[in-house]
């Protein structure tokens, strides 16, 4: 644990060598992310209801999206760049550190500017809760903090099947691609207003919305689908479990590093 | 059991590439060709020796460390390091060693190297006691003491190897990698690090060094493994590889006019410019035979005499090993 601390202190200090790019790139995020804010909010303005939604449910969706997202790609920035780490022989220096692979990994590199985005996300969320009148309960939050770290473990699980690919040399990136940042577009909506496939998809194939949207919808006291109470509560517990399997994966694909020429 | 056992260690790799020939089906037919990066090598090495690892490029030099360290995993054989095997029990096996990998740095690029080592302490779990003793020890051999504020980006080369080394040491390894440690030190820094190398061996840290550079060679290095085409042609003692091969000795001649070529016939002569260039081994050719005969081929003006160099030696014996 000391040494996750130091790692991420020693982070903050390299990113602060260059204070007025990060302090320019945070803006550029939050800029960004309050574009896809603005138009989620014209949308709702144009049209009264998704589906069965309400604009300001809709928001919500979006709000917890983006929160898991920023979070998550803050995280991720180590494995996000990790064919790199390979291709220039990082991982070599990894595998001589007397600390587990992938903790090192995710703690060699964070990203600060993602801060941006969080708290837009945090905002839409905000917005959404007091303009629906949501009624906080203690359960509800427990319930809203284990989607936001279910979700985060999910598409943490998602990104590392792209670095298991990097051990293999496959370049097949585009395709998982297409589960976490189509993912991200997909699933800032709710999941059941979309057709069939789609739904399929991100309920079970990478289960993006099980994780998320079905916990939400309870929070919002609009079930999405007609199932008893422990679901919704394991529901986040699908994150976990996809995370560890890929983990697993991801240290099969150790086994099978070339690493490179000197 | 020696510190380092390995058995018949072995590593293939399998590269794909495109087929050569075909139209459309080079998108999905592929050529497999297995590379031997190393085959078979089975040597023991003892706790405190230093040992040196030489080879021409691509010789395997690189895998035999990397398997060492764990890095990589063997396709065959095995190796035991003080009683672990490296790929299995990685994490204890690297709490004990120690590497530096020449042009890659193992430190942290933008903040003080001061605040590295502290990373290393909390990595390592070392004592903060201890941990500051042996910092200050190291930084005084090492004469960092004005270099701990500065990120490591703004270190030359040589300071740079010197903050790497340091770094490596601080967990006190029992065995310690070194690869390529003297590329592109000014000739001060080498002397510097050489002594400094000899301390370290000299207080029980097993090395292992790979170098191109063949006078790290012969101040540090009693004993040396040559690799090549990933096989180990060789493992004993360098004097006695040195000794395989006769001395040649090179003359070097500059005439006024141009000498008498009759009079050079029979001698290995070649020309540079002006100058002739006579090869010959003293034990076949007395040097006096050799030198009345230069001297009878016309007016010396100038005349130069020296042993041949050890790159020059080492190259001949990759020749004649088929490297």
């Amino acid at each position: 644990m000391r040494y996750v601390l130091h790692s991420m202190k020693m982070l903050w200090k390299s990113a602060t060598q260059y204070r007025s790019s990060l302090v320019m790139q945070i803006i550029a995020q939050l800029i960004m992310t309050a574009g896809d804010l603005l138009a989620v909010l014209v949308l709702m303005d144009r049209f009264l209801h998704i589906g069965r939604w309400q604009p300001a449910e809709v928001l919500f969706f979006f709000g917890v999206m983006q929160l898991t997202f920023a979070m998550t790609e803050c995280f991720n920035r180590g494995l996000g760049s990790f064919e790199g780490m390979i291709g220039s022989g990082a991982f070599d220096s990894v595998l001589l550190r007397p600390r587990g692979l992938l903790l090192q990994v995710i703690c060699s590199q964070l990203d600060p500017r993602r801060f941006g985005s969080f708290l837009v996300g945090g905002a839409a969320v905000a917005l959404a809760s007091r303009t629906l009148g949501l009624r906080w309960t203690a359960a509800k939050a427990l319930l809203f903090g284990e989607t936001i770290l279910g979700s985060l473990m999910l598409l943490m699980g998602l990104f590392l099947i792209e670095a298991t690919m990097c051990f293999f040399s496959v370049r097949s990136i585009e395709m998982v691609n297409a589960l976490t940042y189509g993912g991200r577009s997909t699933c800032q909506y709710p999941i059941d207003i979309y057709p069939k496939p789609l739904r399929l998809l991100f309920l079970y194939v990478a289960p993006i919305a099980l994780c998320m949207h079905l916990p939400v919808s309870v929070i919002l006291d609009r079930p999405m689908f007609a199932v008893p109470g422990w679901c919704v509560w394991a529901a986040p517990l699908t994150g976990l479990l996809f995370f560890l399997l890929m983990v697993r994966a991801w240290y099969f694909g150790v086994r099978h590093y070339r690493s490179t020429g000197s | 059991m020696a510190f380092i056992e390995a058995q018949n260690l072995s590593r293939s790799f399998v590269r794909y590439s495109a087929a050569k020939d075909g139209g459309l089906t080079r998108l999905w037919r592929r050529e497999r060709t297995t590379i031997e990066a190393l085959s078979g090598a089975t040597f023991s090495v003892e706790r405190g020796e230093l040992v040196g690892l030489i080879g021409p490029n691509g010789a395997g030099k690189s895998t035999t460390v990397k398997l060492l360290t764990g890095i990589l995993t063997p396709t065959d054989g095995t190796c035991v390091v003080d009683g672990r095997v490296p790929w299995q029990e990685r994490r204890e096996h690297v709490r004990h060693l120690g590497a530096v990998f020449g042009q890659r740095t193992q430190l942290w690029w933008d903040v003080p190297i001061r605040d590295s080592f502290e990373l290393l302490r909390d990595m390592y779990s070392l004592e903060q006691g201890p941990w500051q003793k042996r910092l200050d020890m190291l930084v005084d051999a090492l004469d960092l003491g004005e270099l701990m504020r500065a990120p490591l980006r703004q270190l030359s080369l040589g300071q740079r190897m010197r903050a790497e080394l340091c770094g490596s040491l601080l967990h006190e390894p029992a065995l310690l990698f070194l690869d390529e440690p003297t590329i592109g030190l000014d000739a001060v820094s080498k002397l510097k690090l050489r002594a400094f190398l000899k301390e370290e061996n000299a207080r029980g840290t097993t090395i292992l060094l790979t170098t191109h550079d063949m006078e790290d060679m012969l101040a540090l290095c009693s004993r040396v493994m040559v690799l090549g085409h990933g096989k180990l042609l060789y493992d004993g003692q360098l004097d006695a590889l040195l000794g395989r091969y006769d001395t040649v000795h090179i003359l070097r001649a500059v005439y006024d006019g141009a000498p008498d070529p009759s009079r050079l016939s029979g001698l290995n002569c070649t020309r540079d410019g002006d100058a002739y260039i006579v090869t010959y081994e003293p034990e076949k050719q007395p040097t006096a035979e050799v030198l009345s005969q230069v001297l009878g081929a016309g007016a010396v003006r100038e005349m130069t005499l020296k042993e041949q160099n050890v790159d020059e030696l080492i190259a001949r014996m990759y020749q004649e090993m088929a490297l």
